[in-house]
């Protein structure tokens, strides 16, 4: 046992992750963790976010066990049926869901920032160590883990000899996933925090958008071309069909080579009696590990450094002339609305909300897509991509004061009334989402054709209800649950679970809402109806709005010392 | 033993194409209650920063207690306090579980832990607070509680950055005092405060950084000394205040710029 200095200091030092010293600093983050928790549940904002945490953990753990029933189903079907060549399918849904979740809920998920353990003697291995440690109770890792758990659990009851094998091969492509996850987002924030940096990205985001777009037109003909010419459709297909062949060639070949094919590998050689090629197999989804295990610590090494984020200038100083005003008018609504315009393109949770979306919608629209019969979309696809781009808009909307930091004080101190400030915070949203849900579904008609006039009217109705009623329950909610943002980074936000839970549930309210009026209608044969019903709706939903702004500055003042106290005290 | 408790040597840092830090170099003799001055933006956290282990230096060295901070810099790490530019508290601990914390990252006995919360909850007066949440205490006494952190595991080497901002004036003397009586123990104190009479009573040697370069460095007496000799025969044989000093050696900045707010009342 380590000696006692005069200090009362151990006297070795060791910079062993797993060293004395090290043990007793994991002792005392845990502990401080625990306390945490506990402490919160002292306000009733705190009880009722440590409630939504509990609740929001058992949703997503139903819906783990329900994505991992599928996955143990599907990997003992397989297996019995002798069908390993789509265990690696199983596989890639594993690592969709562990590498897209982590960025969609970053802005909800409390994170710790390791960043302040930095004045005590930590080393770079335990403060390592800790980096991927505190990712592994968060949301896609727990939905990870039980697919994980789900693909052993099938393929084991299909083979049991196979039941080492597979928890090898899972268990090694778990870490994989793991660090992968902390990897991207850790470089995903770097790049995001320069200005160039940020620029080439939002670049490569439109060319992608774009490249998708022209893809559309590549793989398929329009809807209405189908329809008229089924036969020249098909050779169509086939022609593209031959083009990509070739591709798809080189894809399956590559496959097998990435972790993966390499985990679903090493489950089918194992079956095969081929430990040696198994062995393989993990040896190089081991080297994935390494690479992946060192591109994160060549960012953590630079966090242990000192580096700070926000601290990253512009290479080049602007010379622009920043006295121009982007909104004209000296009045409190064109000041908020100026300071607003001007902080979203700093802002990556709030560009990455505006820009998810709509690839998003891409995406959903594809699916639709394929999965309509004769050419003939699901008739919702088309409102089903407008909703979608309101999603995007959640968390703006319901914490619309959380990216002010200390600045909440100033809007106390001026002689402005909060309703004001709500109200140019409204308008602005409300501009930025008409945008965002005009090209959403421009890009939905572009590919699954133009919607009949009802269904485009219905949609346009519901936006008018959807739009008012969200931004009074998000103005209501701003007062009331706020949470501070760090318009700096998309990862390590300290969100809250209890807002983003109840946020939610307005927003399928608001969905729910605009889809029985649509189907009671269509019921009764009466699909026309929906869009004036919808508008009554909507009216009503602006005179909600506008009572809640009324009651803003009363409601701002009863919960004023919460909004201070959250968003800029001490954390 | 070493002559010097912290020593750099053209320490520089860049931020992309700012340098906030060029080519310091100074030293601090141990037990030297030492003051570091400079207006706002002058690079004085930066210097913290890189003398405790938060921000790599972009070139020069730095030696604490006679050893490389590179080499050593997790031993070095145990051996200092520092009292941050934005006291990084927990919010939502209470004082003592906060001290507890702090205490366990510096590997200190459990009994020590316990032993000295108490001892230091009692010095700074907020035993009486130990079930608030430190988000709820006043300013002042989050400073209180960060220099209690920051002493938790008895350093030789102390860095503040304003520890005085915020605290009443009792509270302040009390600091004083045990700050002083650290000195009289051997300690070394790095302080940074724009309160200048603060510097000019309890520091025997300052340095005044100005636009990331060291433009004074020596005792007080040796300053004072210097700046008179440039001044007129009547204003140089007055004592000069640290202030004066100060801005001798700084510039007035934006005073005559301010008059000129004629719209001001």
């Amino acid at each position: 046992m380590a000696g006692v200095g005069p200090n009362g200091l151990p006297e070795i030092v060791s910079a062993s992750p797993i060293s004395q010293l090290g043990r007793r600093q994991y002792g005392a983050l845990v502990a401080m963790r625990f306390r945490m928790m506990v402490n919160s549940v002292r306000s009733v904002q705190g009880a009722f976010e440590l409630s939504a945490r509990g609740i929001a953990f058992v949703i997503y753990s139903l819906m783990g066990i329900a994505l991992g029933f599928g996955l143990g189903a599907g990997s003992y079907s397989m297996v019995s049926s002798e069908h390993f060549q789509y265990l690696a399918a199983l596989l890639w849904i594993v690592f969709l869901v562990w590498q897209v979740l982590p960025i969609a809920l970053a802005s909800f998920q409390e994170q710790f920032d390791l960043s302040s353990l930095l004045r005590f003697p930590v080393s770079f291995g335990s403060f390592y160590l800790l980096s991927i440690v505190f990712g592994l109770v968060d949301v896609p890792a727990i939905l990870g883990g039980i697919c994980c758990i789900g693909i052993w659990t099938g393929v084991t009851l299909a083979r049991p000899d196979l039941a080492g094998w597979t928890a090898l091969a899972l268990a090694v492509y778990a870490l994989f996933n793991i660090l992968l996850a902390r990897t991207v987002l850790a470089w995903v924030d770097r790049w995001l925090a320069k200005r160039r940096t940020r620029e080439i990205v939002s670049a490569l985001f439109l060319v992608f958008m774009l490249s998708l777009q022209l893809l559309n037109p590549a793989l398929r003909s329009g809807a209405r071309y189908q329809r008229a010419n089924r036969q020249t459709a098909a050779a169509n297909h086939q022609k593209i069909f031959k083009e990509i062949e070739p591709w798809a060639r080189a894809t399956h070949q590559v496959e097998p080579w990435l972790p993966p094919g390499l985990a679903a590998g090493a489950i089918v050689q194992s079956a095969q009696r081929l430990p040696n090629l198994a062995l393989i197999s993990l040896a190089v989804l081991g080297f994935y590990i390494l690479v992946t295990g060192s591109l994160l610590g060549v960012r953590m090494r630079s966090e242990y450094r000192g580096e700070r984020l926000s601290e990253a200038p512009a290479t080049r100083k602007r010379t622009a002339d920043d006295s121009r005003w982007l909104i004209d008018g000296s009045g409190p609504v064109a000041a908020v609305m100026e300071k607003e315009l001007r902080t979203i393109p700093r802002s990556m949770p709030l560009l990455f909300a505006m820009g998810a979306p709509l690839v998003t919608v891409l995406i959903i629209s594809t699916v639709l897509r394929n999965t309509s019969e004769g050419g003939r979309p699901f008739q919702l696809a088309f409102p089903l991509c407008v909703c979608y781009a309101l999603l995007g808009f959640t968390q703006m909307i319901f914490n619309n004061l959380g990216a002010e930091g200390t600045g909440i004080q100033v809007l106390f101190l001026s002689p402005t009334p909060i309703r004001s400030v709500l109200l140019a915070k409204n308008l602005l949203h409300g501009a930025l989402f008409s945008l965002v849900a005009i090209l959403a579904a421009l890009f939905a008609a572009f590919r699954l054709g133009e919607p009949d006039l009802t269904l485009l009217a219905t949609t346009a109705a519901w936006v008018l209800f959807a739009l008012p009623a969200n931004l009074a329950a998000g103005n209501l909610l701003s007062l009331t649950m706020p949470y501070r943002v760090n318009l700096g980074r998309i990862s390590r936000q300290r969100g809250s679970q209890a807002s983003a839970l109840v946020s939610l549930l307005i927003q399928a309210f608001v969905i729910g809402c605009g889809v029985t009026v649509l189907e009671v209608c269509a019921y009764f044969g009466k699909r026309w109806l929906a869009a004036p019903c919808l508008l009554v709706l909507a009216g009503l939903a602006v005179v909600v709005w506008m009572r809640v702004l009324a009651h803003a500055d009363s409601l701002a003042n009863r919960n004023r010392d919460n909004l201070i106290a959250t968003l800029a005290k001490t954390e | 033993m070493e002559t010097s408790a912290i020593q750099t040597h053209g320490l520089t840092r860049t931020f992309g194409a700012l340098t906030a830090v060029q080519d310091v170099t100074f030293t601090v003799a141990t037990g030297q209650f030492f003051g570091f001055l400079g207006p706002n933006g002058a690079g004085k956290s930066t210097t913290i920063k890189m003398l405790t282990g938060l921000l790599e230096p972009t070139a020069g060295t730095i030696e604490i207690l006679g050893r490389p901070f590179s080499a050593s810099a997790l031993d070095l790490k145990r051996q200092i306090g520092v009292v941050p530019e934005g006291m990084a508290l927990l919010g939502r601990l209470t004082a003592p579980e906060y001290l507890r914390f702090v205490g366990r990252m510096y590997g200190l006995e459990r009994e020590t832990v316990n032993r000295r919360t108490e001892e230091l909850l009692e010095f700074m007066q907020l035993a009486d607070e130990r079930r608030k949440l430190i988000t709820d205490f006043s300013h002042g006494m989050q400073k209180k509680l960060a220099l209690a952190a920051a002493v938790i595991h008895g350093p030789r080497v102390l860095f503040l950055d304003e520890p005085f901002e915020g605290v009443d004036a009792i509270a302040a003397g009390m600091l004083k005092t045990m700050l002083q009586g650290m000195i009289n123990r051997g300690a070394t104190i790095f302080l940074t405060t724009h309160v200048l009479e603060i510097v000019e009573r309890l520091c025997s040697h300052v340095a005044i950084i100005h636009q990331g370069r060291l433009v004074a460095n020596g005792s007080i007496e040796d300053l004072r000394a210097g700046v008179a000799s440039t001044l007129p025969g009547a204003v140089s044989e007055q004592r000069l205040t640290l202030e004066e000093i100060f801005l001798s050696i700084v510039g007035a900045g934006g005073q005559e710029a301010a008059q000129e707010l004629s719209w001001l009342a």
